[in-house]
């Protein structure tokens, strides 16, 4: 249209017919129009964050507090039964060792007490017995048996001892006053740390002291032996913090220990050292302690902190590493979602641009509407008058004698032409004024055969100028159908459009327009074939896609024919299109008679009237 | 029907003086007036069988002409005629009451077939009312002055 041209062009229109009343403004504001990209932009990126730091929010930051909430009381759990552990294993050695210690004890006791001094101190019984306590494990190294004064009576061992005096020694006072005593570890006449288990009996007022010195290497094996992990260790210190044992690592025995024992309890304790701490000689580690009545040693186990609870904390580690896997993925998947969404909420903005777009295509279709009903009625008025003229003239001329034959034959010509010519403005007008009309939306009864040609008529003169004939081919049979004028003048204008620049570069061309009525379909076939260009097969599948052009940036929106597949498709009908390259372009439309039943519900008790109201021609 | 009195009622000067020319050379009495109070007023004043209506003027605008000329509740035809080419307007004016409905520019023939169709509208309107005031006076001749007298 010549007027959809104008309108398109140029922000401003003002058209003035001069010295006529009409003056039309129309303004379209580009700018509006025109969205900063930058804030665009901005926009949505506000958005993501706002969305990715609702879903953390929501979802992560419970997620971690769990998580480490259950990780802390597992751990608490997990150190607490590993301490429980360790204390027992601690009592467990403890006792094993008291056995140890009780069982030579009695041995020496029952000895002593069953046997005389006169009988032991022959060395060939002392030999007997000697023998008979290391008949299935050697426990002692040596036995003795002493008098009152530290004499020797009799000696069974490898060492040569017989004239050794023992009154001085610390052992035998201690043996003398309390019956039974079990010394700690020392060097003695042996040079080798060995303690001695003495048991003194009374007998006719002379007391005499059973000695044995065990096995310190079969006493040592009982504790040294224990191994505990790759930094775990046990040993005896007694109470002035002497080692009664070899420790693995921390010395050796008859060395003082790097801490004071403390004073003696009866319950096994757990200590956890973290961080060096020089005073308690231990650093980064776990001990466990329990004392021996008598002789009043200290078992100690100790391990390193961090193997004692490598297993406690490689679960920790796991669960950790696997919790903030776990977060980590749902951070990912949020990005992810939130991504999808905005990239949604994007396509549903540029829709609703859409939309919008062809809302300002309908109003700008409406105002042009408006001009041309201006136009017309402003130029009906001088063709009144010029009509009024020419028939006054006529009237004149009628009564008025002129014998000149020629003036008569060429005014009754001009007066012709004048009758034809202004005729022909009506028609125009009055094509005009229907147009206009049908920029209104609205459901009537259509011929449409008599449709289809008034829209040819206001589009032969630019398919003329293109070198473009019409063909029509219309079904003289075809009954009224129900439709909405306004949208189906909007679909054929854009498809005979489209049919007119298809033959862009060509010379000449045809539009060929075919209606057949369809009984079974109950329906018409409308056909709009052309002799143009044609489409590619791969533009065909997009063709009724919004927004898909082949003309140039700026010069079509792209939306002419996705406008025209929903009007058509709204009004119950459907439209296809077959096309070759170079040979043409065929569409075909399917109308029904009547309307579908939602459409028509739709529709006002007003509009309803106005269906059974005839329409009046103008 | 020749002698018919026409009103022809239209914004444009020239229009009018040439309708005049023309329905006048055709027997009719013609009176031309160029805005719908002008029309009223002479309504008022004169007896006439047909107006012929432009619907867009400045002031007073064809339909609310039409109204006024329907108030006055007389025996005249109203024919629109107009360079207006909606059908909503036309179907308003027929609603309120118009004859008919012509639109511009029209051959005067056409506009005399009009005129002639809405004068025999006229002409039926009034005979059927005599009639009726007739069969009335027959049927109690006490309202006869009443009822002669109430016509205006």
């Amino acid at each position: 249209m010549v007027l959809d041209t104008i309108l398109t062009n140029s922000d401003l229109i003002i058209i003035s017919i001069t010295g006529e009343k009409i003056k039309l403004k129309h303004r379209i504001n580009r700018k509006s129009n025109n969205i900063d990209p930058n804030r665009e932009s901005q926009k949505y990126s506000r958005l993501f964050r706002n969305f990715t730091v609702l879903t953390i929010v929501c979802s992560l930051i419970p997620l971690l507090l769990v998580g480490w909430g259950i990780n802390i009381h597992y751990t608490k759990f997990a150190k607490s039964r590993m301490i429980n552990s360790i204390q027992s294993r601690v009592e467990h050695h403890g006792k094993i060792i008291k056995l140890f210690l009780e069982e030579h004890s009695s041995k020496l006791k029952l000895i002593a007490f069953t046997h005389s001094k006169s009988y032991l101190r022959e060395p060939a019984h002392l030999q007997h017995i000697f023998e008979m306590m290391n008949k299935e494990h050697s426990v002692i190294t040596d036995i003795g048996v002493i008098d009152e004064n530290g004499r020797h009576l009799a000696y069974i061992g490898p060492y040569d001892l017989m004239d050794k005096n023992y009154s001085q020694a610390f052992w035998f006072a201690e043996a003398m006053e309390k019956g039974i005593y079990i010394s700690d570890m020392f060097m003695g006449f042996r040079k080798e740390p060995h303690f001695i288990i003495a048991v003194t009996r009374s007998e006719e007022g002379k007391k005499w002291i059973l000695r044995a010195t065990v096995n310190s290497q079969a006493f040592r094996s009982l504790v040294e032996n224990v191994r505990i992990g790759k930094t775990g260790e046990v040993y005896l210190v007694n109470s002035d913090g002497i080692f009664q044992t070899s420790p693995r690592f921390s010395g050796n025995i008859m060395e003082k220990a790097p801490f004071r024992p403390g004073p003696y309890h009866d319950e096994a304790t757990v200590n956890i050292f973290k961080g060096g701490n020089p005073e308690s000689g231990f650093s980064n580690q776990i001990t466990a302690e329990t004392w021996l009545s008598n002789p009043q040693w200290k078992l100690v186990v100790k391990q390193d902190y961090s193997e004692a609870f490598a297993d406690v904390n490689h679960a920790n580690f796991a669960t950790l590493i696997f919790l903030h896997l776990s977060a980590l993925s749902i951070l990912i998947v949020t990005i992810f979602i939130t991504k999808y969404m905005i990239s949604m909420i994007k396509k549903r903005d540029i829709e609703a641009e859409n939309l919008n777009q062809q809302l300002m295509q309908a109003g700008k279709l409406a105002s042009i509407g408006e001009l041309a009903a201006g136009v017309a009625h402003e130029i009906n008025n001088p063709l009144a008058i010029i009509l009024t003229e020419r028939q006054i003239l006529l009237d004149l001329f009628g009564i008025t004698k002129i014998d000149d034959a020629e003036f008569s034959r060429q005014l009754k010509e001009s007066m012709d032409q004048i009758d034809v010519q202004a005729l022909r403005c009506k028609t125009i007008t009055h094509n005009l004024l229907r147009f206009s009309r049908r920029t209104q939306s609205m459901i009537e009864t259509i011929d449409l055969n008599q449709f289809l040609e008034e829209v040819i008529d206001l589009m032969e003169r630019e398919a003329k100028t293109s070198g473009i004939k019409f063909i029509p081919d219309l079904d003289t049979s075809l009954p009224p159908i129900l439709s909405d004028p306004s949208q189906l003048q909007q679909v054929f204008l854009n498809l005979i459009n489209n049919a007119i620049n298809a033959h862009e570069g060509k010379p000449y061309g045809t539009i060929s327009i075919t209606t057949r009525g369809d009984e079974n379909k109950k329906g018409v076939q409308i056909t709009f074939a052309d002799t143009g260009s044609g489409i590619s097969q791969g533009n065909i599948e997009k063709i009724f896609d919004p927004f898909f052009t082949t003309k140039e940036v700026g010069k079509g929106t792209g939306l002419g024919l996705s406008i025209c597949y929903t009007i058509i498709k709204k009004l119950g009908g459907n439209i296809t299109v077959k096309s070759k390259i170079n040979e043409g372009t065929e569409f075909e439309l399917f109308l029904p008679f009547d309307l579908p039943a939602e459409l028509k519900e739709s529709m006002t008790d007003d509009d309803q009237n106005e269906l059974s109201s005839t329409r009046i021609k103008i | 029907m020749i002698g018919s009195k026409i009103l022809l009622v239209d914004d444009e000067i020239i229009f009018t003086n040439n309708m005049s020319k023309l329905l006048t050379s055709r027997g009719y009495l013609v009176t031309a007036v160029n805005n719908g109070e002008s029309a009223i007023r002479m309504l008022e004043e004169k007896d006439f069988d047909v107006v012929v209506l432009d619907l867009k003027m400045p002031g007073m605008d064809g339909i609310t002409t039409l109204k006024e000329i329907k108030k006055l509740g007389l025996f005249t035809e109203t024919l629109i005629l107009t360079g207006h080419g909606s059908v909503d307007t036309a179907l308003e004016a027929i609603k309120i009451g118009a004859y008919d409905y012509l639109a511009k520019p029209c051959e005067i023939d056409e506009l005399v077939e009009k005129i002639e169709g809405a004068w025999q509208q006229k002409d039926a309107d009034e005979k059927k009312d005599m009639q009726e005031k007739i069969q009335k006076v027959i049927e109690s001749p006490s309202d006869a002055f009443k009822l002669f007298k109430k016509k205006k």
